[in-house]
This record gives structure tokens, C-alpha cells and sequence, in this order.
């Protein structure tokens, strides 16, 4: 057997070690608790009005940040917790329109008409006699 | 060109009443918001007994029968108003399958409610972690469900049934 | 009786409007003059006997009025038995009126215009009040008899039962409904074609007031939600925020491009479409917000009867409006000094920027309308939707507000320019080094920057007219730069507070200390107390910093017996660069939940709202 290996191949193996063990090391707990307040500010909270999972104090609340922390725990993604809620309690639940082909219209729109006035604007800019 | 200009804002304030009074006419209720489950399969889960926890059964030996599902606890109020519907329904509907789910509550105190109340379910489980709540997007009490006999959700209502509800809405689903 | 009186005021209010109406269409005759003036005073006057019949009513507890017997309780303090009356829907609704007749009475008073232009004014604001008056009796009366006999009321809504939000709906009220006046001045002169310098200067003033009241009610609104709500904020992009913040938008946008018209003698019709769309969204903000199509934390009982009947109003009123601004738009003049940067092209850029924002809140305040009609699905669209498209929308707006000081009004030629460049330069590497030795944030640097900017150009334009004219006419020349340095102030506290805000969590014993930040805290005691309306559980904590005694904090929370909601009232400590906010929760083993949440710089939005005040009070008063 051949034990020889070259340096770039070491590296190489290193590098994915490295990778393997980050991703295997659970998140530390305070990168948890941000980890938390970030996707549970852009819930709302279901029995609220208007407020978000993160600053509410119903039980409702209580309940799905534990479920939240729990599937952070459990090494899932900010995405896949998001679908999972939005499955179960539809996209009322989310605060952030989601970007899909309905929705589009509501995020490009006002820069679309931001970009367009600006060119409208130019247009009659150059159309001005400029008097000094 | 710039007349164009002029009839934007005329038709926004027509498109914007079009839109209100269409969702004022369909009776909409804002703090009701429509499930995320309508028209999809009921997702699979175990239930326990709630009188026998050694007795469990997974909903997907219920399928062939029509379904009502129906989230209670002891401690909810309004449950207690709705409950006596449920045996009217039961009289006028024999053919459907009547699911409770005790929903976070106390195995004791929900055997107490049932016992006091009368117990009008073929079947009651119990969900004291509220895990098959959490499936079913459950965030008030009480939730009601319909599944038809394909397992697909037909229908859901948020709050207390009554009388007017369960003779309007819930006929075409039942039958 | 007392409801009876009150009713009859109403009617007769109305009864008194119609004459207002048809008198002016027989106003050749020099008799029917003093008719019309003769009926407008004595609409108010049965307006003002009807309001206060249902204030009396409200104070003396009279339980036979409904509405009454819906929203008050003997057991409620004097002041908010008063201010009960437009707590409610119904209520708040006569006020609307009150208020709209208050603006006809003190309108007509107003010399300045010309006499036939006044009283079309005149008549479509009686119009108006018809029409909301018509809204009132046919589906909001508040003087219904109380079919049953009851010595004891339901209470007010305790959330209500508040000085800041007592007297916020009067003020908020006196923006939002002034701009009907607002309407029918841009009416008055579309139709008879005299939109000249007198009609600028009169409207300019008026709008400037509505504008002024509707920032002041805002910003009460505000501060209530953020001592009241003990959520740590202070604006949620909640929807009945927002719909009050776009005829603000519109009002902001409308004062500025009256500024240009005075300069230009132009651009009037945009500012004739301004001065119509503030009004039609303050109807559709009523419309959404007394529809109860959407859900908010400041909710009014939902009612679709109500809604349609408002979104009628909404549709006959702007639609007509709109319907006269297509006929009679006046010619637009394309001579418009549009220079690649001046004072006016600053102006129109800034305008645009504040419609396209007013623009885009419309769209996400009522796009899960649509959807839902349409799919039938429920969606959110809440701050981070507004917060990623508004504020980089605004981002120009402010910019432009930065260099606008060294901006002239006829020519290309930059003022002075070296020592703004410099001075810009100058702050921006300081702000730059220190917030990347600090906290790096780009939105945080981003406001800041833009901030500090708008303050030094506006302080070093102040400085420069200082020295030109000795403090001469100083508020002529630099009222509104000392609005501009308000807006730099409160940019600087919104960027700080909604940016570097922190929150922690603690739970703690009687007397034990927690530490957070630089300020440590001690639970002293808990007290319950039991007041007139309410219980009172009250937690006293003792605030150090560094050792030091600041002060006691006092977080509660409150149960109303009456109507048994639980409320929170926050404990805060101002301190002049940070609040220190305590919201106390809920106990477990003998130990309280307390939320702390550390708000640097908020007192600087508050600061730069009342120097905006302030400016826009000197705008309306100098001459």
C-alpha cells in the first residue's frame, strides 16, 4: 500500500475533517440563542395580535420556541424550521413574505417604480434647456 | 402621455375598493386565519387512549370513514360550551367517526371532564404534549376538523362550533 | 334625555349642513350671505351640544345610553371617563365630526382667500360632513337607547386607560380628519379654477397644521406602545401604524412641494393630487382600521356593515375627487426649473421618494387583502418586509436631505461647497473609525452617518445665514434647517435604538441582584395593590450602576376586574443616551421572569420629533 500522499491531497483531508467536525459540534448556546431570536422575530405569534413569537409571552409563543431550539439542536436549518411551521400553520405565520412567484409581485414592485421615476426623472433632466 | 398619468390614481382607488368589498362580502374573518392544511392528507400519527395508555392506534387504520376531529382540554372554556353539539351530531351523523384529542391537559382532569360532561367521542386520545397538535397547526382551542374518506382534510373551524355552523358548513362534508 | 339631546344635536347638525349647502346656490341674493355664514356656526353648535351631551353622559356614568353602558364603569377615574367618550368606536367617530365641523367654523374665519373660493370650500367640507355624518347616524350612533336597565357599565378597554392614549385620538384626530379641509381646498380651486399664490399661502398653512397634529399624535401613539406594551419598541409596522403613517407620508410630501410652488410657481398639479390623496388615505385608513379586515394590536370592534358603508364613502369621495382632477387638472407648466441638482430638483427627487414609501406601505398593508381574496390562503407581511423596502427607498430621501443645505434655488452653483465637503468628510471617518472599533453594523453605520450628516450640513448652513444676516429674521432663514436637524436627531435614535437594542431574560428572587450591562438590578420587594378599577401587582426594583443608586423602577402588571384583561406597565429609567426598560413576567417557584431590554439613544427620537414641532409651529406662525 501506498502511503505516500501528496501535500495538496493532505490538505485536502484535512480540510474535510475540519468541515466533518464543525458540523458534527453542536452550536454553542449562545450561538443558539441568537439562532432563536433570529427566526423567532420573524414569527408571529398565532393567539397575539401582531406580535412576534420572540417578544411574546402566550404559551402559544413559549411552545414554539422550545420547538424551534429544539430542531436548531437537532442541527436542522433556518429553512427547514421555517417550512416545517409554514406546513403546519400556514404562511400567515411567517412575518417575511415568502419569495415565490405570488409574492413577487409585492417585493419588486416598489423598486421597480423607485428605478423607474429615476430614469423618468434623468429623461426630463436632459430635456431641460439648462439655463445658467 | 401625461392624461394617462391622470386615470392611475382614479382606477388604484377602484381596485383597492374592489378588492375590500369582495373581502368583506365573503364574510371573511380576520382573526380566523384558513388552515394550512385544507385540502391536503391528513399527516400520519399515533394517538394513545386516553382511558387506556396501553391502547394505541395510528390514524391510518382509521381511513375509509369519514372523520371529525375535535381538539379539547379541560381547562378550555369554550370547549365546554360546544360539547353538548356533539352528541347531536352523533345522533344525526352515526356513519362518522368522532375523534377527541385532549389537547395539553391533564390525563386525570380530562377523564374527570368526560366523566362529568358525558362522553360523546368513539374515540378520545390523548395529546398532553401537544404533538399532534403541533401536526395539525392546533393554536387555540377549540379546532375541529373533517377529514373525508380518502384522508384528506376537508375542512377546519377555529373556535366553538354552533348550531347555525354545523347545519350550514358542515353538511357537504358529512354526507 | 341626555342621549335624546345628543341625538337631536346630530340631526340637527346635519339639517343645519344641508342649509349651508343650499343656501350657496342661492347666493345672489346678499340675504342668503348671512344664511350660510348664520347655519355654519350653528352646525358646530349643535355638533359641539351633541359631543358633550355624550361626554356628560360619560361622566355622569348614565348607564341608559348604550353606549355608555358598552365602554364605561362607574368605577373608572374621572379623566378617563372623560376621555371614554372617544374611546370607542361610535364615540371617536363623533369626535371625527366635531372635529371636521371645527375646521368649516375656523376655516370661514380666513380672510386671506377670496370670498367665492371660500365658500366652495366651505360647501364641500359640508359635503364631507354629510356624508361622515350620514356614516355616524345610520351605523354608528352612539346615543342608542340601552334596552336593558343596568346600573353598572361593561368598562373601557383597559389598555386604554392611559394619559398618552387618552388624549392621543384628539390630536391624532385634528391631523388625520383636517386634511378633509385640506380636500376641499384643492377642490374649491381645481373647480373654479383659482389655484393661484393666495390659494398656496392659505393651504400651505393648513397643511402645515394637519401635518404638525398628525406627527404629534403619532408620536403619542408611539411613546404609548412603548412604555404600554412592554414589547421593548416603539413602532411595529403594525397595520394601524401604517395607516396612519401614510397620509403622513403624503402630508410631509405636500408641505415640501407647497415650498417649491411658492419658489416655482409651479408644479400645481402635483400638489393638488397630494392634497387630495392625503384625505382619501386617511378615509381608507379608517376604512381598514373600522372594518376590522385587518388584525392589529390596536384593534377597534370589527363591524362589516361599518366597513362597507365607510368603503362607499371611501369610494364616492375619492372617486369624485380624482373624477374633478382629471376634468380640471391645470395645465402643467413644463418650464419647471429642473437643473441637474438645486433646491427644486432636491425637492421633486425627495417628493417622489416619500410617495414611492407611502406607496409601498400601501401595497403591504393590503396585499394579504388581495391574496386572500384571490387564493383564499392567509399570508403575513410585517416589518422585515418594510424594513428591507422602505428604509432602502428612503435612503436617497436622506441623502439628498444631507446635501440640501448647499443646494441654491435658481442656479447649478453649489454654495460654499468646501466647507460642507470637508466637514462631511470629516464626521464620516470618525463614524467610520468608531464603529469599526465598536459594533460594526452596516445599517448602524449607514444611519448614523446619514444622520450626523444632516445635522452638521443644517447646523453649518445655520452658522453661515447667521453670520450673513446677524440674526436677522433668524427663524425666516432657518426654520426649516432646524427641522432638517430634527429629522437628523430622530434618525440617529431609530437607527440606535432599533439597532443596538439589546434584550435579556432573567429571573430573579425578592432581593437578589442581576447584572446586565454596565447596570445591576435588585428585586426589593413585590406588592400587590389594590386600586379603584384595577389590582395591582407591583414590582419595585432598586437600578445601580457601577455601584452607584440610580433610582427605584417600578414594572407592573395590572388585572382589570371589570373586563379581566391583564396589562403590562413597563418600568423605564431615561437616562439621556439609553433607556433602561424592565417588563415584569410571569412567576414560577417563587422566582419572577423579568425581561430587560437596554434601548440606547430613544430619547433622541422623541427629541427630534418635538424640535420638528417646534419648526413646523414657527413655519405656520412667521410671516
Amino acid at each position: 500500500m501506498n502511503l505516500h500522499l501528496s501535500s495538496n491531497k493532505l490538505v485536502l483531508i484535512i480540510f474535510n475533517l475540519l468541515i466533518l467536525l464543525f458540523s458534527t459540534i453542536a452550536l454553542s448556546d449562545e450561538a443558539i440563542d441568537d439562532k432563536v431570536k433570529k427566526i423567532t422575530s420573524n414569527l408571529r405569534c398565532m393567539t397575539c395580535q401582531n406580535q412576534t413569537i420572540y417578544d411574546s409571552d402566550a404559551d402559544f409563543s413559549k411552545n414554539i420556541r422550545q420547538i424551534v431550539r429544539q430542531k436548531l439542536i437537532d442541527n436542522q436549518s433556518e429553512k427547514e424550521i421555517i417550512n416545517f411551521l409554514v406546513a403546519r400553520y400556514s404562511e400567515y405565520i411567517v412575518f417575511t413574505p415568502q419569495f415565490n412567484r405570488r409574492n413577487i409581485f409585492l417585493w419588486i414592485f416598489p423598486f421597480l417604480i423607485f428605478a423607474l421615476s429615476f430614469v423618468f426623472f434623468i429623461f426630463r433632466l436632459k430635456k431641460n434647456p439648462t439655463k445658467q | 402621455m401625461n392624461k394617462i398619468f391622470l386615470f392611475v390614481p382614479l382606477i388604484l382607488v377602484m381596485l383597492i375598493s374592489i378588492f375590500c368589498l369582495v373581502f368583506l362580502l365573503q364574510g371573511k374573518d380576520p382573526s380566523k386565519p384558513p388552515s394550512a392544511l385544507l385540502y391536503k392528507n391528513l399527516p400520519d400519527f399515533d394517538i394513545i387512549n386516553l382511558f387506556d395508555d396501553a391502547d394505541v392506534i395510528s390514524n391510518k387504520d382509521l381511513k375509509g370513514r369519514i372523520m371529525l376531529i375535535n381538539f379539547f382540554a379541560s381547562w378550555c372554556s369554550p370547549c365546554k360550551v360546544e360539547h353538548p353539539l356533539f352528541f347531536e351530531i352523533k345522533k344525526k351523523y352515526p356513519n362518522i367517526l368522532l375523534i377527541g384529542i385532549d389537547y395539553k391537559d391533564k390525563q386525570e382532569e380530562a377523564i374527570n371532564y368526560l366523566n362529568t360532561m358525558g362522553n360523546p367521542y368513539d374515540y378520545v386520545g390523548m395529546d398532553n404534549k401537544g404533538l399532534i397538535g403541533l401536526e395539525l397547526g392546533v393554536f387555540g382551542l377549540p379546532e375541529t376538523f373533517i377529514v373525508n374518506s380518502k384522508g384528506i382534510i376537508t375542512y377546519k373551524h377555529l373556535g366553538p362550533l354552533t348550531k347555525k355552523i354545523i347545519t350550514n358548513e358542515f353538511a357537504p362534508f358529512i354526507q | 334625555m341626555i342621549s335624546l339631546i345628543g341625538f337631536s344635536g346630530l340631526i340637527l347638525s346635519f339639517i343645519f349642513n344641508v342649509i349651508v349647502i343650499v343656501s350657496y346656490y342661492y347666493k345672489i341674493n346678499q340675504r342668503f350671505n348671512h344664511i350660510f355664514y348664520l347655519a355654519l356656526y350653528c352646525s358646530l353648535f349643535f355638533m359641539c351640544l351633541s359631543f358633550f351631551a355624550l361626554m356628560f353622559a360619560y361622566i355622569s356614568s348614565d348607564f341608559s345610553n348604550f353606549n355608555v353602558f358598552q365602554n364605561s364603569h362607574s368605577s373608572k377615574p374621572l379623566l378617563y371617563k372623560i376621555t371614554g367618550t372617544w374611546g370607542n368606536h361610535e364615540g371617536s367617530m363623533l369626535l371625527w365630526l366635531l372635529i371636521m365641523s371645527l375646521y368649516n367654523v375656523f376655516f370661514s374665519f380666513n380672510i386671506t382667500l377670496e370670498d367665492h373660493v371660500r365658500k366652495l370650500t366651505i360647501v364641500f367640507q359640508s359635503f364631507l360632513y354629510l356624508c361622515f355624518s350620514l356614516f355616524v347616524i345610520l351605523t354608528s350612533n352612539p346615543f342608542l337607547v340601552n334596552s336593558i336597565d343596568s346600573n353598572e357599565g361593561l368598562g373601557l378597554n383597559p389598555i386604554l386607560q392611559d394619559p398618552a392614549l387618552a388624549i392621543h385620538p384628539p390630536v391624532l384626530y385634528i391631523g388625520y380628519v383636517g386634511f378633509s379641509l385640506i380636500l376641499s381646498l384643492a377642490l374649491a380651486g381645481l373647480i373654479l379654477n383659482q389655484l393661484d399664490n393666495l390659494w398656496i399661502q392659505v393651504i400651505k398653512r393648513w397643511a402645515m397644521f394637519c401635518w404638525l397634529m398628525l406627527t404629534g399624535g403619532i408620536a403619542l401613539g408611539s411613546y404609548w406602545a412603548y412604555y404600554e406594551l412592554g414589547w421593548g419598541g416603539w413602532w411595529f409596522w403594525d397595520p394601524v401604524e401604517n395607516v396612519s403613517l401614510m397620509p403622513w407620508i403624503t402630508g410631509l410630501a405636500l408641505v415640501h412641494s407647497l415650498m417649491i410652488t411658492k419658489q416655482e410657481q409651479l408644479l400645481k398639479r402635483w400638489v393638488v393630487f397630494l392634497s387630495i390623496l392625503c384625505f382619501s388615505l386617511s378615509i381608507l385608513g379608517t376604512f381598514l382600521v373600522r372594518s376590522g379586515i385587518l388584525t392589529s394590536v390596536h384593534s377597534f370592534a370589527a363591524d362589516a356593515s361599518r366597513g362597507i358603508f365607510i368603503l362607499i364613502l371611501f369610494l364616492t369621495i375619492t372617486g369624485f375627487s380624482f373624477i374633478i382632477f382629471i376634468l380640471k387638472s391645470p395645465h402643467s407648466n413644463k418650464q419647471i426649473n429642473l437643473l441637474f441638482i438645486n433646491k427644486t430638483s432636491a425637492l421633486i427627487i425627495n417628493n417622489i421618494v416619500m410617495l414611492i414609501a407611502c406607496i409601498t406601505i400601501l401595497l403591504g398593508t393590503i396585499y394579504p387583502i388581495i391574496i386572500e381574496v384571490l387564493t383564499n390562503k392567509r399570508m403575513s407581511v410585517g416589518a422585515p418586509y418594510y424594513n428591507s423596502t422602505v428604509l432602502p427607498i428612503l435612503l436617497p430621501g436622506f441623502l439628498i436631505m444631507s446635501i440640501a443645505p448647499m443646494l441654491s434655488w435658481q442656479s447649478n452653483k453649489l454654495d460654499k461647497i468646501k466647507n460642507y465637503i470637508y466637514i462631511l468628510i470629516v464626521i464620516s471617518i470618525l463614524t467610520l473609525l468608531i464603529t469599526y472599533l465598536t459594533k460594526f453594523n452596516i445599517w448602524g453605520f449607514t444611519g448614523t452617518i446619514l444622520g450626523l450628516w444632516i445635522i452638521a450640513a443644517s447646523l453649518l448652513s445655520i452658522l453661515h445665514n447667521c453670520l450673513k444676516y446677524k440674526f436677522k429674521k433668524f427663524f425666516i432663514y432657518n426654520n426649516a434647517l432646524i427641522a432638517h436637524m430634527g429629522v437628523g436627531i430622530m434618525i440617529i435614535g431609530i437607527t440606535f435604538s432599533s439597532i443596538f437594542q439589546t434584550k435579556n431574560n432573567f429571573t430573579i428572587q425578592t432581593g437578589e441582584i442581576v447584572n446586565s450591562g454596565q447596570y445591576s438590578l435588585q428585586l426589593k420587594n413585590l406588592k400587590i395593590e389594590e386600586k379603584n378599577n384595577f389590582q395591582e401587582l407591583l414590582g419595585i426594583f432598586l437600578l445601580h450602576k457601577k455601584n452607584e443608586f440610580l433610582t427605584t423602577i417600578k414594572s407592573s402588571k395590572r388585572y382589570y376586574y371589570v373586563s379581566k384583561v391583564i396589562t403590562t406597565e413597563a418600568g423605564i429609567y431615561h437616562d439621556w443616551f439609553q433607556d433602561f426598560y424592565l417588563v415584569l413576567g410571569n412567576e414560577k417557584n417563587n422566582k419572577w421572569s423579568i425581561t430587560i431590554y437596554h434601548n440606547p439613544l430613544v430619547s433622541f427620537i422623541w427629541i427630534g420629533v418635538m424640535i420638528m414641532i417646534f419648526s413646523g409651529m414657527v413655519g405656520i406662525f412667521k410671516r
